[in-house]
């Protein structure tokens, strides 16, 4: 029953994941897959547009605190934007707001990896 | 605002306008006092917005909100003007006088809590009041003018109170609200995350992919800067998952997490024996840990170290992991059931196919030799060795006779066998000696097995005429030829088994002179080795033993004997190795 797509594009040098359907114990292996193909290629401005994304389970939430600190220690950032409120409202019980940069905007997350330019 | 010019007093007329056009003025700053606290949630928001607006109307520079929180407990929320350092200060009030007035006129001594407003420098108490209840207490600094509050500034005081009691308790009943149905959510949220991970945890069948679910599903839940999974192994607990600051727990250390069976957080272990796991684990950044119960019994742990979010872990996080990980453990123990199940069925599916080479390969009618009656019989054990025996009929009149050990078990040891029926086959019509054979058999052998495997053989060519038997053991246990008087002799004579090095030394023939009424008697070790419930060989002296009992019957009757005989000595063990026998009796 669940579907879970991942599409990939490239804005400004940054990555980004399009999370589309459902992103549960099942399906957080494709995202684990997304991100180590990243990392291997050396990329790691990310930002996950969560636009499509309509449930999130801990397991899939997991996933992203597997990666975070690869990231970030290769000085990137895994960013994550325009989330429905049903999906942020899991991200916020469970803290990530404190750890990781939510931007409504795709746009906006991705001139955050810029300070300077704009 | 426009501030009501006030004309002065000059009339009773101009008295009651005067106080007319207050009043109305007054009623328009409460109800814009009203609307503006009334249109946020945020209580510092309200209770900023409730302490600026009192202190601007009686002109103080200080003010304080303390809000209740139990019963009977209250403590300093909101301070401007006053230190700073006042903020969560806990004050006990008692009975609060319902109305504002002035803190001169209290009695410290019946009112003890006055005590701490009075030292404070407060000397305007304005109490908050819902339903007969206080729910907080306004504090305010010396007025700047000194002056002594009329009636009518009390009353409009207590207007503001009152409506800013309401406000902060709808704000307090609305968080409250956001706070039960956030851990409503909560709730919900772990119970989904159960339910589907427990769902995905039995639709997997790889250990591997099981672990890192649950380390997923734990990143995920609890966000902790520092963790550790470990599962038993055997005897050992052996650590699946980490990220700690150090070195992974070993030996000992692991070994005492195992005898944890409830969860615990690592500053309420109780530190006993010979490691001090309190102190080792708070070392490695760990805070709680998790047993991973499965039938009463701990099959591994979870350890986390403090989440990223400072929170503490409550009751339910325990019991959460406690879920998650039994549920895992179910499974993982699923899938390893599964995996032996599937590799029991591989291997016997292999014996079985072992066995059929097998019984395919032994003579299923042994030929008749004149003036000889001869049994033979070949006991597969579960495992299958490679046993073998064959009886060929040479043109010439003689048979040869051969019986065989193939070390190993299984398909690899029969088709090794297969190998050597094979060549024995192609080799004896060449007409050349025995020793000479054996010799290229054995070069062959070493071909084929690369030396990681060896046969143990035994073969003669039997002349039924001269009733002899010339033969080569190649490393085989020596077969009994039995004299009628009981005494016997052991052949002996040949040389090194076969497969291990190509022949340098030829092998050695012997010859063995038969008379009427003795017995030839070939076997493997599978009769000689044969175990005992207690770990004890059947051996040579119980065969030899069991031979001279029975050698009086026929061929058969001696074999049924001394298989009987070694059945008895093994009570029903389960044996590793083929029983084989052949029984010659000479006529």
């Amino acid at each position: 029953m669940s579907e879970f797509k991942i599409g990939q594009r490239e804005v400004e040098n940054v990555n980004i994941l399009e999370l589309k359907g459902y992103l549960d114990a099942h399906t957080a292996p494709k995202l684990e897959e997304a991100f180590q193909s990243l990392l291997r290629s050396q990329r790691f401005r990310i930002v996950v547009n969560c636009r499509d994304l309509s449930y999130i389970s801990s397991a899939g939430l997991g996933v992203f605190m597997a990666f975070i600190e690869d990231v970030r220690n290769a000085k990137g950032d895994i960013k994550l934007t325009n989330m429905s409120p049903k999906v942020y409202n899991v991200f916020d019980l469970l803290g990530f707001p404190l750890l990781y940069e939510i931007f409504k905007d795709e746009q906006e997350a991705v001139t955050r990896f810029f300070p300077k330019a704009k | 605002m426009a501030r009501p010019r006030s004309s002065p007093p000059s009339s009773a007329t101009a008295s009651a306008e005067a106080e007319s056009s207050e009043s109305r003025f007054e009623n328009a700053a409460l109800f814009e006092f009203s609307t503006v606290i009334n249109s946020s949630l945020e209580l510092p928001f309200i209770l900023s917005h409730i302490l600026l607006t009192i202190m601007g109307k009686i002109l103080s520079t200080r003010g304080m909100v303390v809000l209740a929180h139990a019963k009977g407990e209250f403590s300093v929320e909101m301070v401007k003007g006053f230190p700073q350092g006042l903020k969560g200060k806990n004050v006990k009030i008692g009975a609060v006088p319902r109305r504002a007035f002035e803190i001169a006129g209290l009695d410290a001594r019946r009112h003890s809590w006055v005590k701490f407003f009075r030292e404070e420098g407060v000397t305007l108490i304005l109490p908050l009041v819902i339903a007969e209840k206080t729910i907080g207490v306004l504090g305010f600094g010396a007025r700047a003018t000194k002056r002594k509050l009329t009636p009518r500034e009390v009353t409009y005081l207590r207007s503001l109170a009152n409506i800013s009691a309401t406000a902060i308790e709808k704000a307090h009943t609305i968080n409250e609200l956001q706070r039960v149905n956030r851990q409503l959510d909560q709730k919900i949220q772990d119970l989904s995350t159960l339910f589907e991970t427990g769902k995905e945890f039995s639709a997997l069948l790889d250990p591997e992919r099981q672990v890192r679910l649950l380390e997923l599903s734990l990143l995920g839940r609890f966000l902790p800067a520092r963790y550790l999974i470990s599962l038993r192994d055997g005897a050992d607990m052996k650590i699946v998952a980490s990220k700690i600051s150090g070195q992974v727990p070993q030996g000992e250390l692991l070994a005492t997490l195992g005898r944890i069976s409830v969860p615990v957080r690592v500053a309420d272990i109780v530190v006993s024996g010979t490691v001090d796991v309190r102190e080792a684990l708070t070392g490695l950044g760990i805070t709680i840990v998790v047993p991973i119960m499965l039938q009463g019994e701990s099959r591994g742990q979870i350890l986390l170290g403090e989440k990223m979010s400072r929170e503490e872990f409550s009751q339910t996080d325990m019991e959460f992991l406690s879920s998650i990980g039994n549920l895992a453990i179910i499974s993982l123990e699923n899938a390893r059931l599964f995996k032996q199940a599937i590799e029991k069925q591989k291997l016997e599916d292999e014996l079985l196919i072992a066995r059929e080479i097998q019984k395919g390969l032994l003579p299923s009618v042994l030929p008749d030799i004149p003036g000889f009656r001869m049994s033979a019989a070949n006991i597969s054990s579960r495992q299958v060795g490679g046993d073998y025996y064959d009886v060929l009929a040479l043109p010439d009149g003689r048979f040869i006779i051969a019986i065989g050990d193939v070390s190993g078990k299984g398909s690899p040891a029969a088709l090794l066998m297969a190998n050597l029926q094979a060549t024995i086959r192609a080799l004896v019509p060449l007409h050349l000696d025995l020793s000479e054979l054996t010799g290229r058999v054995n070069d062959l052998m070493c071909e084929n097995t690369g030396g990681n495997k060896f046969v143990t053989f035994f073969w003669g060519a039997l002349d039924p005429g001269r009733k002899t038997l010339t033969y080569v053991n190649a490393g085989h246990n020596y077969p009994y030829l039995l004299h009628s008087d009981g005494s016997f002799d052991r052949l002996d004579r040949g040389g090194m088994i076969l497969g291990v090095m190509k022949t340098a030394v030829p092998y050695e023939e012997g010859v063995a002179q038969c008379r009427g009424g003795d017995t030839l008697v070939l076997f493997t070790d599978g009769v000689s080795e044969a175990m005992s419930t207690t770990q004890e060989e059947y051996g040579e002296e119980r065969l030899e033993r069991a031979l001279r009992g029975a050698m009086s019957g026929t061929a058969q009757e001696i074999l049924d004997a001394v298989h009987r005989d070694v059945l008895v000595h093994t009570q029903g063990a389960s044996q590793s190795d083929d029983i084989t026998m052949m029984v010659l009796k000479i006529l």
